[in-house]
Formats: C-alpha cells, structure tokens, sequence
C-alpha cells in the first residue's frame, strides 16, 4: 500500500544569507560578513598608503610596510577561505532540494 | 585578529629602528667637536600607549668628555649596535613566526 | 626620523669624513720633515674640520626632508684648517735650508701624535663600516619578512 504523496510534508528550506543583491532580510550573518568585509578593505588601503608612502621616500619603515601587506594579505586569504566554505555548504545544502 | 601579539612585536621593531639610527649618527659624529651623545629611553618609549607617535632622542648623560666637547664612546656605541641588530632579528623571525602560524590556520581550513 | 634607509647615508658620511681625516694625517706624516715647499717655507699641517650635517636618504622625498625636524645628523668635513703659525726652528746650522743663523724652519708636525690620530681615524671609519652594515642587515630582515 502507497502512500499519497501529497501528504508529504514539504522539506523546510534553511534560512540562509541572501546572496549580494538580493534585498531584504539584514540577518546576523550578513552584518558579520559585511563588517568582515569592510576590515579587509581598510586593511588594504592601510597596506596600500604604506607601500605609497615608501616608495615616495616619506617616513615610512620597511618592515611597517611589509607588515601591513603581510595583514592584509592574511586578511584576504581567510575572508576567501570563509566565503569558500559558505558556498560550499550552500551548494551542499542545495543539492538536498528535490 | 593579529594585532594583540603583533602590535607589540611591530612597536619594538619601530623602536629599534629608531635606536640604530640614533647610534648609526653617533658613531658618525664620533670625531665631531662638541657633539653630544644622543639615545632614546627605550622601555619608556615602548610602554607607552601612543603606538606611532616618534620616540624622543635626548642627550645622555654621564659619559666622559674629550677636549673637543665630543663625548661619544665607539665601546658604547658598538654594543648597541650588536644588540639593537639582534634583537631586531629575534623580533622579525617571532612576527613570521606568527605569520606563518595564522597562515597555516587559515589554510589548514581549506577543504579537500 | 627619516626611514633606516637614511641611516645608510649617514654612515656613508662618516666613512667619507674618516676617510678624508685619514688622507690629511697621512700627508703630514709624510711631509714631517719638508722644509722646502712651492709656496715657500716648511710644510704647514692640515686638519680636517667635522661638522655635523643633517641627512636624508637618497630616495626620501623633498618635503619629507623639510617637514620632518628630526631629520639624522651625519657628518661631514666642512673645511681644511692649515696651520699657518709661525714654525718651529731646530738648530741645524749645516742644512741647505738653514737661514743666516743656522736655524732650519720645520714642520710642526709630531709624526708619533698623528700616527695615534691614524689609528684613531682607522677606527672611526671601521665603526661606520659596522653600523653600515648592521643597518643593512636589518632592512634585509625586514625584506625576509615577505617570505
């Protein structure tokens, strides 16, 4: 004996981020991400004032410069490494909708 | 995320830098007439709250004076010369130790 | 300060300044005993004249270098002094250069004494030689950073 499939209760989707442009619901996530975001590009313009600053001959030490590169760059590289795995988990999540 | 161990590395580095400089003059001036011997007051300068802000060079006192008024010792200045250089390599191989340490924690994340 | 860069160039100044120190005293000690020169009378001695001289960087920026009052001092010889006093008179009454007494105008030059400020300037320039060196080191130490 089958049952109806109608009485099938519908799989709930996950409340997920909504992905850039989509309008909407500021959830929690989207402020860490954006925030994230916004400490990556100050540390890229730090990064880059530093390197413009030492190569115009002011004031500026090497080893600063390389440091602020250095924190940029790690910034960058853990800010990728973050969006990756979200994607992946929401890929993962997508591949379970029938 | 780096700058509570870091910032402190990076703060010691300026310092150091600034010393050498500071010591790199004094050994130039050795044979000046008159010069002084100048220095910065290291501790004081690096437990202070104002990351940035450039340390004071002041004179130092109680070295010998020559004839001419100069009062830089080349013992005096060599010794700092040697430590400031080592110290400022323990400081750079501490801060890519610690680079190499984040680094590795974000990309041991990464997925197979 | 100006960037560790600008601490290359002063050491750089004291090596020249040594180096121009040394050449004087070495002229006088050559010349210790020259009674007889082109412009007439004994050899005069020359010393050189430090001064300090503030420095900058070959690459620091110009307004760098007038905004920034804590620029790092160098040095550098800013005249030759020649001792023009009257000379010392040794009694040599057989010298082709002695005068109708028979005294001879010599150098005032104490050979012993500036052979000491020889050695003296050899150490100077070794030391800027060093610090020049460490300062090098330490830029490299930054550059590594990068690794």
């Amino acid at each position: 004996m089958t049952t109806p499939i109608s009485s099938i209760a519908p799989i709930a989707m996950p409340q997920m981020a909504p992905a850039a442009g989509a309008a909407g619901q500021p959830g929690e996530f989207q402020g860490v991400l954006s925030s994230a975001i916004d400490s990556i590009q100050s540390l890229q313009n730090t990064a880059a004032d530093s390197v413009q600053k030492f190569l115009t001959g002011q004031n500026e030490e090497l080893h600063t410069t390389v440091l602020a590169t250095q924190k940029a760059e790690l910034a960058f590289e853990l800010g990728l490494q973050v969006r990756n795995k979200v994607v992946d988990a929401y890929q993962e999540i997508m591949k379970m909708q029938m | 995320m780096l700058d509570s161990v870091t910032g402190s590395l990076e703060r010691y580095m300026d310092l150091l830098s600034a010393r050498q400089k500071i010591v790199a003059s004094n050994i130039a001036n050795a044979d000046t007439p008159g010069f002084k011997t100048k220095d910065l007051d290291f501790q004081s300068e690096f437990a202070s709250a104002l990351s940035g802000s450039q340390p004071q060079a002041s004179e130092v006192t109680g070295l010998p004076v020559k004839n001419d008024g100069n009062n830089v010792s080349l013992d005096r200045e060599a010794r700092l010369l040697a430590e400031n250089a080592m110290r400022f390599s323990a400081a750079s191989n501490l801060m890519r130790s610690q680079l190499n340490t984040v680094k590795e924690a974000i990309q041991g994340g990464k997925s197979a | 300060m100006s960037s560790l860069f600008s601490a290359l160039s002063v050491s750089a100044s004291g090596m020249a300044a040594q180096r121009t120190r040394a050449a004087l005293l070495v002229e006088n000690i050559a010349n210790s005993e020259t009674t007889r020169t082109p412009g007439g009378g004994p050899y005069r001695r020359k010393d050189a004249i430090f001064s300090s001289d503030e420095t900058g960087s070959a690459f620091s920026s110009e307004l760098d270098a007038q905004l920034d009052g804590q620029s790092l001092t160098g040095v550098k010889v800013v005249g030759i002094s020649v001792d023009n006093s009257a000379p010392e008179k040794q009694y040599l009454p057989g010298h082709p250069d002695a005068d109708a007494d028979g005294y001879v105008s010599m150098p005032k030059v104490n050979p012993a004494e500036d052979m000491v400020d020889l050695m003296g300037a050899n150490r100077s320039y070794q030391a800027n030689v060093a610090a020049m060196s460490a300062v090098k080191d330490m830029i490299q130490k930054s550059i590594d950073l990068l690794r």
